[in-house]
């Protein structure tokens, strides 16, 4: 707790022509002991001076410092020494020198008349003050605080708490959160789940329930929310001092496609203890298709494919369909669907028409297909050919619960369809207001993979914008984070109401984007210490440091040394496990007999029906998704959607 | 056609030493220039002593020196008002090495004729909460001369200022601790007879000594000191002085680097020179720069009077510039 007592000046204003003060910063100096540095917050006090002084005061923070002695030249000092340096040490007295610091004004009270910083003592801000200083006095109290705790502000062994305003973070005033700084110093991904625990303590009650999804694009990262990590005593204090509970998130729930054989899930957390809470994310051509122009490139973006989707979507999916060429179809599948582009394709060889098929030319049906094709393909595992898909709980979002969507192996083009259906499956419930909660926060790692400052214009750039520009109003708030802020688009960065910096490179902070940083703001981004961040938020008018307790969960890589992940089990195994998590009651050996000589395609198909219904007899359901027990027959070629052209360079 | 040679540079060839720099205490002041003699207590003739670097005396030392400044504030006819202000301080520096003020004394003063005054002056004068020192009649009439009476009456306040804060200091020093003073020891008793006070003096308007002693004592080279003496024919209290060569005055000036040093007259003075010189050898660093007398300013007594200049009234000092506004061209 900061004294709240009047401590003596810590410096003094002073100002020179060349130095003047101004109404947005000024100079000041201290003793040479002094405990302030760079990011301090400091008052001052206008005790003499006109009329218009007296009263005044005026908060800032620290800036730039400045150290230098009544030396007037370095030869003097070599004069001094003899030309021997260790001499220079051995002088009798300690030339004068000065502290000297630069700060830049944060608030001043009046705030009217603006006036230039009056010559007056510097005091270190308390508690109260880092309040004024921050406008956070405007949301901290009152009936209905908005307060969200960021982190200490710390200086000279006293320390405040950072609170951002709910309103300017989460919306509707503005929203979203970007956080930039290098792999594995920035501690990006920490800060990231401090604020979700912290968001989740203090989010108020008036502005409705909250939830977060959080995309797992690399490693473990994410993937042990709710386990609980290692904290030290001084966590621990810190997280008493922000008022937010020390302990890993209540509700988390994981989602995590297949992997290629449709069993085994494609994530680090299939360790026994834990892989029973995991979800799979499986869709089918209807969850696809309704995204398919995630699937076209730059090159595929026409009309002519836009409409051939758009035609199979209304008027072909889950439709009786007649081909024109005598026969009926029911599209519920990438298999059904590959059996119409080969009825078309069959039909107008055999009739000798022309290359038109109900209005669409052959070779944009070909590069529809091709498309389709390849996401089946490369994305096993996450799109499954059988129709039945597992999904989130669309509707049904719980409040304060963390949804993780593991895609860490999963192919870009999948991640690409999966990020971009989930973001506006969330848009479209919160627009409805049918999600479950009142607003999601979205957390995307390596952003500037998804919205890069240069290259073409994908869907899921498009949709990034949108949910920067649009999506405060509706409760979509994107946190994103990524290593190097000048490289991601700059309406996703220049629309994230809250900016935040971990140890940045210096590279980066060449770039135009951190010029109003002063040289010395920029060294100690670059040299920031784990747990500690610079943030800038719409009340605070110039970039705060900020310390933040480590986060309770586990972290990744502890995770993974303390949950191994399993080795892939054999298919039965992996069945065993799938229907275990549903019903503990069974016993291996009885679905193993249930599925001995059955293909894996029912198998896995009779699966997806059991965790869609989720029976209050699970076997027993399993046996019946699954049919009467066939004789074996000679395996059959297992019907897949062969891509026409996987590699294909044609220009379509 | 090849330039003739510079006489400068001749003499230099024929044997003379180059010298290239004339501090101003070298043209000294024209009444003391006369020899005034000297009773040497150390040996039998004055001789030049090698000086070995000391360590300091004691673990703290206090270091004392005053400043003045004046200003013609007003004229009453062709009568100038003057406003003086002296202030001397004690700096004193402990272990770590850092000054910091152990006493301080200032005054203000106006020095004018009080006789010469027009009635309302001299009553805003006379109400006015300073001291007024009023200067005889023999000493005004013109005013070039009733500025250089003020002059040295400002002289003398200062020197009193700077005697009432010495004498306190050496009354509180403790038992190891030595105080070092800017100018004559021998101006004070107290100071004078102390046993842990030395007077540094830079200005060498008097001289004690002429003929082959005189050049001795100018010429000694640099970490040298000469044999003590006790300066006579001045009307102060007795001291010993020695002279110490700070730096190498070849390339300069004879009296560059040259200090006299004043301590009580006692034996003891006599055993501890070589000490106390080598001691204030050591003061050399860090140099006082960029102060014009660096040569011989110890820096901690340049300390002082650079605390004691940024206290003093700002009206008083000389303007450095235009304090117009600068322009863009």
């Amino acid at each position: 707790m900061i004294d709240k007592s009047r401590p003596t000046p810590i410096g003094r204003v002073v100002a020179t022509e060349l130095k003047p003060a101004t109404p947005h910063q000024f100079h000041f100096w201290t003793a040479n002991e002094t405990p302030i540095g760079i990011g301090a917050i400091v008052r001052v006090e206008a005790s003499e001076g006109g009329a218009l002084s007296v009263g005044r005061v005026v908060y800032g923070v620290v800036t730039d410092g400045f150290a230098y002695s009544d030396l007037a030249t370095p030869l003097h000092d070599v004069v001094g020494a003899e030309g021997d340096p260790a001499r220079a040490a051995e002088a009798p007295t300690v030339r004068q020198e000065i502290r000297l610091w630069t700060a830049a004004v944060l608030r001043q009270i009046p705030e009217e008349p603006l006036q230039p910083v009056p010559l007056g003592q510097v005091h270190v801000a308390g508690d109260a003050d880092v309040a004024q200083a921050l406008r956070m006095d405007a949301y901290v109290g009152g009936a209905q605080p908005r307060a969200i705790p960021i982190g200490l502000y710390t200086s000279g062994g006293l320390e405040a708490p950072v609170y951002l305003d709910a309103d300017f973070l989460l919306g509707p005033e503005a929203a979203h959160l970007n956080i930039s700084g290098v792999s594995g110093l920035a501690t990006k991904t920490s800060a990231v789940e401090f604020l979700l625990a912290s968001i989740f303590r203090h989010f108020p009650s008036h502005k409705g329930r909250i939830a977060a999804v959080c995309f797992n694009v690399k490693g473990p990262d994410l993937c042990f929310l709710d386990r609980p990590g290692e904290l030290d005593a001084e966590d621990r204090r810190r997280y008493a001092r922000l008022d937010v509970e020390p302990r890993p998130f209540d509700r988390v729930r994981y989602f995590a496609p297949f992997k290629a054989d449709g069993v085994n899930l494609n994530t680090l957390r299939t360790h026994p203890d834990l892989a029973g809470d995991v979800d799979p994310l499986v869709w089918g051509l209807q969850e696809v298709l309704d995204f398919a122009e995630v699937l076209l490139n730059r090159d595929d973006i026409d009309a002519k494919a836009d409409a051939f989707i758009d035609f199979l979507a209304d008027r072909v999916l889950n439709k009786d369909f007649d081909d024109g060429f005598g026969r009926q179809h029911r599209v519920q599948n990438f298999a059904d669907l590959d059996a119409l582009f080969r009825a078309i394709f069959d039909g107008l060889e055999a009739t000798g028409r022309s290359d038109m098929w109900r209005t669409h030319h052959i070779a944009t049906i070909r590069k529809v297909r091709n498309r389709l094709a390849n996401i089946s393909t490369r994305c096993k595992g996450l799109v499954t050919d059988d129709g039945l898909s597992n999904d989130l709980p669309w509707g049904e979002f719980q409040d304060r619960t963390v949804y993780v969507v593991d895609l860490a192996n999963v192919d870009p083009l999948g991640q690409d369809l999966v990020f971009a259906r989930v973001v506006s499956k969330l848009r479209e419930h919160l627009e409805r207001r049918d999600l479950g909660v009142d607003a999601v926060v979205v957390f995307v790692d390596e952003l500037n993979k998804y919205a890069p400052a240069d290259g073409p214009e994908t869907y899921v750039k498009k949709m990034l914008l949108d949910i920067s520009e649009r999506g405060r109003y509706l409760g979509l708030v994107l946190f994103g984070a990524e290593q190097f802020r000048s490289q991601v688009h700059r309406r996703i960065v220049g629309n994230a109401g809250t900016l935040v910096y971990g140890r940045m490179d210096m590279d980066e902070l060449a770039t135009p984007g951190y010029q109003v940083l002063s040289p010395a703001t920029k060294i100690k981004l670059a040299t920031l210490p784990i747990g500690e961040l610079m943030v800038r938020h719409p009340h605070f008018t110039q970039p705060i440091f900020v310390r933040f307790p480590r986060p309770a969960p586990l972290r990744g890589r502890d995770g993974v040394e303390r949950f191994p992940p399993a080795a892939d089990l054999p298919f039965e195994e992996a069945v065993v496990r799938q229907l275990l998590r549903l019903d503990r009651r069974i016993r291996p050996n009885q679905v193993k007999d249930v599925i001995a000589d059955r293909r894996a395609e029912d198998v896995r198909g009779a699966l997806a029906a059991v965790r869609r219904a989720r029976p209050e007899d699970v076997l027993a359901y399993f046996r019946k998704a699954l049919g009467t027990r066939v004789a074996p027959t000679a395996p059959r070629p297992r019907q897949v959607v062969p891509p026409l052209n996987p590699i294909s360079e044609e220009p379509y | 056609m090849t330039p003739r040679r510079r006489w400068t540079e001749a003499i230099v060839a024929a044997g003379a030493v180059r010298a290239a720099y004339v501090p101003d205490a070298s043209t000294g002041r024209s009444e003391a220039l006369e020899p005034t003699g000297a009773e040497l207590v150390e040996g039998a003739a004055l001789e030049l002593h090698p000086v070995p670097l000391a360590p300091a005396p004691g673990p703290a030392i206090a270091f004392l020196d005053g400043i003045q400044q004046w200003a013609v504030v007003g004229y009453d006819g062709v009568t100038p008002i003057v406003r003086a202000h002296v202030a001397a301080a004690v700096r004193r520096r402990g272990p770590d090495r850092r000054p910091r003020t152990a006493d301080e004394a200032a005054r203000e003063l106006a020095i004018t004729r009080l006789a010469a005054l027009s009635a309302p002056v001299r009553r805003a004068l006379e109400g006015a909460d300073v001291e007024i020192v009023d200067l005889a009649a023999d000493e005004t009439g013109q005013p070039g001369r009733a500025l250089r009476a003020a002059h040295l009456r400002v002289d003398r306040a200062r020197e009193q200022v700077e005697r009432e804060v010495g004498e306190r200091c050496a009354g509180r020093l403790g038992p190891k601790e030595w105080l070092v003073v800017d100018g004559l020891l021998s101006e004070s008793r107290v100071l004078a007879e102390h046993p842990r006070a030395l007077g540094v003096i830079k200005s060498h308007g008097a001289q004690y000594f002429e003929g082959e002693a005189l050049e001795r004592a100018l010429t000694l080279p640099a970490d040298h000191r000469t044999s003590a003496f006790r300066p006579l024919g001045h009307q102060h209290r007795p001291v010993y002085s020695w002279y110490l060569r700070l730096w190498p005055w070849d390339g300069n000036d004879l009296l560059y680097g040259l200090v006299r040093i004043e301590a009580r007259a006692h034996p003891a003075s006599v055993a501890q020179a070589t000490a106390l010189s080598g001691w204030l050898l050591r003061e050399r660093a860090p140099v006082s720069t960029p102060d014009a007398r660096w040569d011989r300013l110890l820096y901690p007594i340049h300390d002082v009077e650079t605390y004691l200049r940024s206290r003093a009234p700002r009206d008083l000092l000389p303007a450095t510039g235009s304090r117009l506004p600068k322009t863009g061209s």
